[in-house]
């Protein structure tokens, strides 16, 4: 039915008929109207009886003869008179009437006329001669009348003749007229069965497109009654025309009450909105979140569908309106519980921060002082405790250092930087460094390198070096009297294949699914104590990916574990061996300049350098470092990054515009280890980025690379406490009277907090500036309050309850150094 | 003599003009009726009424004009509204004409044809005239058959 083939057929058959309707139309009307003509033509006859006219003018011919015989005298000239008259007015109507011209056509009829005409002409002389000629010539006239008595007979019997004739053409005409009437009503019978026929068709057709339409129109209904939109129509002035149950149901409104009404009275649309209705449609999905109001004037938010749709000329807007408010409920039930999460998220993130900055800020203090010890002629016993010291002071700061370096790298870090190095000598001292820690559970082992010559390979050696290092770690750490050990081995192209057997317990195979995952202990009884985060895995796996690499592990419990991974090193020629390591070299001295503006971190810094055989100028702020660098020129500028006024970014920015430093590196300190900050102070312009806490190695490493030298103190032991170690770092006189000073900025400070009924910017610069101070001093309580303030929400004055008190603990012990 | 010759003269105008036509006053129409008889001359036609008819014919050629005396009104002069009416002419021809032609819009009784009074010899000097080119109906063989010319009297039955 609704095949375009068919419909095309449909429409040819339809104007086909047309066609032939019009045509039979035409050819009836004509026929028609020959046969009116025809008819008329019956009915009038143009002709008077012409064999009546013939035989009578030969009745008043020989009546004229007759008369002409008796004439006898006057009396009888008068009858003689009329007659000629009357024979004369019958031959005149065959010479003038139309009805003989068939007559005067032939050549004969014409003679004849002609002939008699001269005949009566000569007659009429002699009749309308005076009575006496006419009686004296009466003779002649008898004569010419017998004369003409033959032609009168011939024209009669031409008449004859003629009238045959006609009558044959009038029979043929006729005859012709009823065939082609017979024809056209044949004709007419057919066409008029054939449209017969096309309106039966086209009525059976009818009925069933309106079955068709009818039954459609009930869909129709029955969708839209069902529908479980309420659906609205308007018309070209926004009245509502027609409404379905589910509208009435949603707007409270019955049929008979919301005819008529605004549109906007409903549904809370702009009216610009309506006439763009199919714009706004083609726009997107055509949905517009509104607002409708009920009967009651309750509002609820629904999605509005409009469209116009043209129906007889005229617009007619179309809505489809859907209750939303559950919807939108449970999005923002949804909202509210990704927020949480997300800023439970971000919880865990800034607990990782706060992490770093709490428990790297004391460790600089204790491992840096440790160098500084090393340095100044410890005894024996000093250099044993100062081992022991640094051996947990490095385990803190490695498993701190294991929850950061994870963040670090979820965060995506940016990627170590690729060096030359010597892969046979970096496993050989891994291996070396963790041979004591073998023994401990009484393990053998050993190394197997096979990577054949050079040994130099392009890679990264922190990455790849912590990846071992956790790995032979776990080894020997769940491996009791037996082998652990390591090969490595050159596979195809570039590859290195790396792997670390052990015979200890093994793995459960359901496990070994997820030793990869985070913060995943697969023993977390086994007594070994507290040791190890459980990140150890999880850090090695992404640093092995991010290094282009994979990680596997096959295990056999009860016979061991192989953790094999793979990573690209491709050779390369090795440069001269720089040598970082605790020997001490005669170095150039460099002349560096450090900028930080916390007391405590400044002078350690200073320390060091110095004791690595540098000239050190240092700056409080970056204003006075912008000075310096102005003043002076050096080799090497290590700058804060979180100053007060003008910090670290903004000291780079303007020693560049003002082109005070070129050619020289600024390096960056910071104490925070997120990857965007990196990210964001290398993007700025710094050569690298130092995290504290910052050790000797470090420093050394940083200026032979970047300051055109290094020089290393030997590490030196000591032992004391964090002010003690300041002391002991900076020499007793300096350390009083930054002690001192310390200790007025925190009176101040605490008197000015007292009086002040709010926080302002400046009071948050110098917690933060004392925090620092603290942190290194050992001071945590009041670090921590300084920090409250530093960070607080709002600028209401927080309770200082607890400063004081930490202030007062801080007090106690600062005494005994500032009072010495 | 002399009176002689000028009577002579005078019969012989009188016959020569004879053909010509009919004078005004000659009695050219005998109308009878069951009970009455009347006689009209030209002049008395002319005096019951007048009508001009141009048409056509079938009898002569080109289109004519023929002024004669209403057949209704020459009937409804002599008090006739019913019945047939037989014409008859000069040669006797003879036909009837039923009263439902006398009407207005009907045959006239013609006495001039083309302004001039008509001769025997030219069917006159009364022709009945039906206004032929007023419609089909004028045209049938029936009115062509009561067409009558060298009509001299009407009889009603």
């Amino acid at each position: 039915m609704t095949r375009p083939s068919a419909h095309t057929l449909y429409r040819l058959l339809l104007t086909g008929a047309a066609v032939v309707l019009m045509l039979l139309a035409v050819q009836a009307f004509r026929l028609g109207k020959d046969v009116q003509t025809r008819l008329e033509a019956l009915s009038s006859a143009a002709t008077d009886n012409l064999q009546w006219t013939l035989s009578q003018a030969e009745v008043d011919f020989l009546k004229y003869q007759r008369a002409a015989a008796r004439v006898q005298g006057p009396s009888d000239l008068r009858a003689l008179r009329r007659q000629f008259d009357i024979y004369y007015s019958r031959i005149a109507t065959f010479r003038e009437s139309s009805s003989y011209a068939g007559i005067r056509e032939t050549p004969e009829g014409s003679d004849l006329l002609e002939g008699l005409r001269q005949g009566l002409n000569e007659q009429a002389a002699l009749i309308d001669a005076a009575d006496e000629t006419l009686l004296s010539r009466m003779a002649e006239l008898r004569q010419l009348i017998r004369d003409e008595g033959d032609d009168v007979r011939d024209l009669a019997l031409m008449g004859v003749v003629l009238q045959a004739a006609a009558a044959g053409d009038e029979r043929g005409r006729l005859h012709q007229l009823f065939l082609r009437l017979a024809v056209v009503v044949i004709t007419l019978t057919f066409a008029l069965t054939l449209t017969a026929l096309v309106i039966l068709f086209l009525y059976r057709r009818g009925q069933r497109l309106a079955h068709l339409q009818a039954q459609e129109a009930a869909r129709t209904e029955a969708m839209v009654t069902s529908s479980l939109d309420a659906i609205l129509m308007a018309d070209e002035d926004g009245r509502i025309t027609a409404l379905n149950g589910a509208a009435e149901r949603m707007f409270d409104y019955t049929v008979e009450e919301a005819l008529g009404r605004p549109f906007q009275t409903l549904v809370d649309v702009d009216p610009t909105l309506i006439g763009q209705a199919s714009v706004a449609a083609d726009a997107g999905d055509g949905r517009i979140q509104l607002t409708a109001y009920r009967k009651s004037g309750e509002a609820l938010p629904v999605e509005v569908s409009l469209t116009i749709s043209r129906s007889g000329g005229s617009p007619v807007l179309v809505s489809y309106i859907r209750d939303i408010s559950t919807r939108l409920q449970a999005e923002e039930e949804l909202r509210r519980a990704r927020d949480d999460a997300l800023a439970g998220e971000r919880a865990k993130d800034k607990l990782l921060t706060v992490m770093s900055h709490e428990m790297r800020t004391p460790l600089t203090g204790i491992l840096g002082s440790l160098d500084i010890l090393e340095d100044g002629n410890p005894s024996a016993e000093q250099v044993r405790y100062l081992q022991a010291m640094r051996v947990s002071g490095e385990l803190l700061l490695h498993h701190v250092n294991d929850v950061l370096e994870l963040s670090r790298l979820e965060a995506g870090a940016e990627p170590e930087q690729e060096r030359v190095f010597d892969l046979e000598e970096l496993v050989g001292s891994i291996v070396d460094s963790q041979q004591a820690n073998a023994a401990r559970n009484n393990n053998e082992l050993s190394v197997f390198c096979s990577i054949g010559t050079p040994t130099g390979v392009r890679g990264r050696t922190r990455g790849l070096q912590q990846v071992l290092l956790n790995l032979i770690g776990n080894a020997l750490k769940f491996t009791r009297d037996g082998a652990v050990s390591v090969d490595v081995l050159r596979g195809e192209a570039d590859v290195v294949e790396f792997s670390v057997a052990d015979t200890g317990k093994g793995i459960a195979p359901e496990d070994l699914e997820r030793i990869f995952d985070d913060f995943i202990m697969l023993d977390p009884s086994y007594k070994r104590g507290s040791e190890g985060t459980g990140l150890g895995l999880a850090i090695s796996q992404r640093l092995v990916r991010m290094m282009g690499g994979e990680i596997s592990c096959e295990s056999e419990p009860g016979e061991g574990s192989i953790f094999s991974f793979t990573i690209p090193l491709p050779p390369a020629e090795l440069a001269e061996p720089a040598q970082v390591a605790h020997t001490q070299t005669g170095q150039e001295a460099r002349s560096l300049l450090v900028i930080e503006d916390n007391d405590i971190n400044r002078l350690l810094l200073e320390k060091m350098l110095t004791d690595l055989g540098h000239q050190v100028v240092s700056a409080a702020g970056g204003a006075e470092g912008l000075d310096r660098i102005a003043a002076q020129r050096f080799d090497l500028i290590l700058s804060d990054i979180s100053m007060p006024d003008v910090d670290g970014m903004e000291v780079l920015r303007r020693v560049r515009a003002e082109k005070l430093a070129e050619g020289i590196d600024l390096v960056a300190l910071t104490a925070h280890a997120a990857a965007e900050d990196h990210a964001r102070i290398v993007k700025a312009g710094f050569a690298e980025v130092l995290t504290k806490p910052i050790n000797r190695a470090a420093l050394a490493d940083l200026v032979a690379r970047r300051g055109g030298g290094a020089a290393v103190a030997p590490p030196q032991p000591d032992q004391d406490s964090d002010i003690a170690q300041f002391v002991e770092a900076i020499g007793p006189e300096k350390a009083r009277h930054f002690l001192a000073e310390f200790r007025s900025d925190m009176q101040s400070l605490n008197e000015v907090l007292g009086q002040s009924t709010e926080l302002t910017e400046g009071h948050r610069q110098e917690a933060h500036r004392l925090a620092g101070s603290a942190a290194v001093l050992g001071f945590a309580d009041l670090r921590a309050s300084m920090l409250a303030i530093e960070q607080a929400n709002t600028n209401a004055m927080p309770n200082l309850d607890g400063l004081r008190q930490a202030w007062e603990n801080a007090d106690g012990l600062l005494n005994r150094y500032v009072g010495r | 003599m002399k009176r002689l010759l000028s009577a002579l003269m005078a019969v012989f105008a009188l016959t020569v003009s004879l053909p010509v036509a009919a004078a005004e006053d000659d009695i050219v129409l005998t109308l009878r009726t069951d009970s009455d008889s009347h006689e009209f001359s030209i002049a008395d036609l002319r005096a019951v009424g007048e009508r001009k008819i141009e048409t056509t014919t079938i009898w002569s050629d080109g289109l004519q004009e023929f002024v004669g005396v209403p057949l209704d009104r020459l009937m409804a002069h002599v008090g006739v509204d019913s019945g047939t009416l037989e014409a008859a002419a000069v040669n006797d021809y003879a036909v009837e004409i039923p009263m439902s032609d006398v009407r207005p819009g009907g045959p006239i009784i013609a006495y001039l044809r083309n302004g001039e009074t008509m001769s025997l010899r030219d069917k006159g000097p009364l022709w009945v005239i039906y206004p032929y080119d007023d419609g089909a109906e004028f045209r049938t063989e029936e009115v062509f058959s009561r067409s009558i010319w060298q009509l001299n009297r009407i009889t009603v039955k």
